[in-house]
């Protein structure tokens, strides 16, 4: 035998020795783990504020939640981390279905298994194993941004429409949302729709060849994404400074702290802030009370977490109106999402 | 499985590939020195983990993880076997992406049951492996140039086809992501091994898998010994596309969905655990065995930075600074183990 072989074989030996030895040593009290997952898919500001709703459920009820940030914000990555912490024993888990329909492998998996999943941030598609989802409803959101684009422009005027990711799935919610808005209105039209944008960068270019390309003819622009809305604010607001330049109206969505300057300094007009706070607050809130053995009182219910649209006027009141919402719906969980367990 | 196939380049240094003066003759090792550092490395990472966390040595753990070592396999490989030819495939992922969506097509619009279907986008694996080999020999362009546009002609193709759309997959076809032997034997961690028994086959003990190292070591010395060296070159693109195509097919089984964006991160997974289990960059090398184990060492890192809490932001810099590690060890005994001599003489043999 090889010098190679015996090393292999001593070292496999070695290690079964040394696993078993472990697995018969080891206490067989499970290590004290926090109650919540709240797994965020990326280090992102919606992300960022999702977990600050989570600190903040785990502050105001003395429940450790266990704050996650992923690499990617790709189905593949929640899933290989998803799974990792459901190894560990992890019992209650929120989950950001960073793809709708392909969060239901993970979804069915972690629920075959008794724990508990609450999705947040986007619906997952119908039939995946959670009871409940906490989001913005896409389709409201995107309604409210485009009849407020509509109203801006009087009724009148070419809109360039820019949408997100071309994969992701609530990109052709939006799409359809915006085009039912401006069909109800005839005086108004789509010029262009851009999209398949993922980085600012890239929504930097778009927007930009779109405007030098038609500028004269688009009257507002709408972005119902959040890199888009970044890139547009900044490139409206340039353009919207300049002296004698026609003003462009514009609608986005979310609040980066560059776009509500621009709205503040008044070069651009409005963006729908959405309630990630409360997507980090209320789902920690649901699965905490699953945990207790509250039980939903359906098989799924999408929980609105509400949309606010932020012009000049609210710019800075916004966040109490949104934080209102969260508190209204927290005290509706235990009669309108939930029944008392067993004896309770 | 054994060791790595390789065509030495001349002159051969003595390594744990060759015979080595304590062998005797008719002995050969079962695993090359480097895949048994490899085995080392993920045994030592498997003790970390079991001591740190009490339920990593269960059935659970097993199951769940042996699943993503099977497909990170097949994104390997996908890569491996071209790098192992000389040449390389960056629409790896975007073929995994096209066939996920042919994938879903075929079920939805072509009404094709779920196994018919899967042989569908299947089959356009090596088509499209097929075609960039065909671009690349014939019209004599870098595979860099071809396969980066090629990825964005795919990835172009899969957004405009789907419309952005995922196609559910019906439950009757998760049984082959999903499914197991007794709850921890996954039927994916079992048709993969079976994939690298016959790719470990092929390149050790076929005329066709000599031929593939044989022009990735030298494609000049390869052609004038008369191996058609252009159509080695599309082999290994065919195989690498029926590798991913096999790793979306798996992969929307398990989701439950075949999603477009499956494949965008595929990328990095198949660099980085080909280089962790020894595929050689320059070609001529390919370790099933170590891509086996490049696989596991890459998942229990991305394991083990869950379990010890490491700070989330900073975990994409400590993985790649562990692969670099690996690498790093890796190359460090590789040259410890070759003799002064071969390692003079070895620059100028690469060099010709």
């Amino acid at each position: 035998m090889t010098r190679n072989n015996r090393f292999l074989l001593i070292a496999l030996a070695a290690l079964i020795v040394c696993l078993g030895s472990i697995k018969l040593l080891q206490q067989r009290r499970a290590a004290a783990l926090e109650p919540i997952v709240l797994y965020l898919p990326l280090p992102h500001p919606y992300c960022t504020a999702v977990g600050k709703g989570g600190e903040a459920y785990s502050r105001d009820h003395g429940v450790s939640v266990r704050v996650v940030v992923g690499q990617e914000s790709t189905q593949a990555n929640v899933s290989t981390n998803i799974e990792s912490l459901f190894t560990l024993g992890y019992g209650a888990f929120a989950v950001y279905p960073v793809d709708p329909a392909g969060a239901k492998g993970l979804f069915h998996r972690l629920h075959a298994a008794g724990r508990h999943v609450v999705a947040y941030g986007a619906e997952p598609e119908r039939g995946t194993e959670t009871p409940f989802a906490v989001a913005t409803d896409t389709r409201r959101a995107a309604t409210a941004a485009a009849e407020k684009l509509v109203r801006l422009l009087n009724g009148q005027g070419r809109i360039l429409d820019v949408l997100e990711s071309s994969t992701d799935a609530n990109t052709p919610i939006r799409r359809s949302a915006i085009e039912a808005v401006v069909a109800r209105h005839p005086g108004v039209s789509i010029a262009q729709t851009v999209g398949d944008v993922t980085t600012e960068q890239k929504a930097r270019e778009k927007i930009e060849s779109a405007l030098v390309a038609r500028g004269d003819e688009i009257d507002g622009v709408i972005c119902t994404g959040y890199t888009t809305t970044v890139a547009a604010a900044l490139l409206l607001a340039e353009h919207n400074r300049r002296s004698g330049a026609k003003r462009i109206r514009f609608v986005g969505l979310d609040t980066d702290e560059r776009v509500l300057a621009a709205i503040r300094d008044g070069w651009v007009d409005a963006t729908v802030a959405q309630n990630p706070f409360g997507h980090g607050y209320l789902s920690c809130a649901l699965l905490d009370l699953l945990r207790q053995g509250w039980i939903p009182r359906s098989a799924y219910t999408f929980v609105d977490s509400g949309s606010v649209v932020v012009t000049r006027e609210n710019v800075d009141s916004f966040q109490g109106g949104i934080e209102k919402a969260t508190a209204e719906i927290l005290a509706e969980l235990k009669t309108k999402y939930l029944r008392a367990p067993a004896g309770g | 499985m054994s060791g790595p196939a390789q065509i030495p380049v001349v002159p051969a240094p003595r390594t744990s590939e060759t015979d080595g003066p304590r062998k005797r003759f008719g002995q050969r090792d079962w695993v090359s020195g480097r895949t048994l550092g490899l085995i080392l490395f993920a045994g030592v990472l498997m003790i970390v983990m079991s001591l740190i966390s009490p339920g990593f040595l269960s059935a659970q753990t097993f199951f769940s993880q042996s699943r993503y070592v099977a497909f990170y396999v097949l994104v390997a490989l996908a890569q491996a076997v071209c790098l192992a030819a000389g040449d390389l495939n960056l629409a790896v992922g975007a073929v995994g992406s096209l066939a996920t969506v042919a994938l879903g097509l075929s079920m939805t619009s072509l009404g094709l049951p779920p196994m018919a279907a899967a042989f569908a986008a299947l089959a356009l694996g090596p088509l499209t492996g097929w075609f960039q080999g065909w671009i690349i020999t014939r019209l004599r362009i870098d595979a860099f140039i071809v396969t980066l546009s090629m990825m964005f002609v795919y990835l172009g193709l899969r957004s405009g086809v789907s419309g952005g759309n995922s196609y559910p997959m019906p439950p009757s076809f998760w049984w082959l992501g999903q499914g197991s032997i007794g709850g921890w034997l996954p039927y994916m961690a079992l048709l993969v091994l079976g994939v690298l028994w016959i790719v470990s086959f092929v390149y050790r003990r076929t005329v066709f898998g000599r031929r593939l190292l044989a022009t990735g070591s030298n494609p000049e010395a390869a052609r004038l010994s008369g191996i058609d060296t252009r159509r080695m070159i599309v082999a290994a693109h065919v195989l690498s596309g029926t590798f991913s195509a096999l790793a979306a097919v798996l992969w929307a089984s398990w989701s439950g969905n075949a999603a477009p964006q499956t494949g965008d991160d595929w990328l990095v997974i198949s660099y980085a655990v080909s280089i962790i289990g020894g595929t050689g960059l320059k070609g001529n090398l390919i370790s099933p065995l170590g891509i086996l184990m490049g696989a596991i060492i890459f998942k229990l890192i991305q394991h083990c930075l869950v379990i010890l809490r490491i700070n989330d932001n900073f975990s994409n810099t400590l993985l790649g600074a562990l692969i670099l590690l690996a690498i790093v060890v890796d190359r460090a005994r590789e040259h410890l183990a070759t003799p002064t001599s071969a390692r003079e003489t070895r620059p100028r043999a690469e060099t010709k």
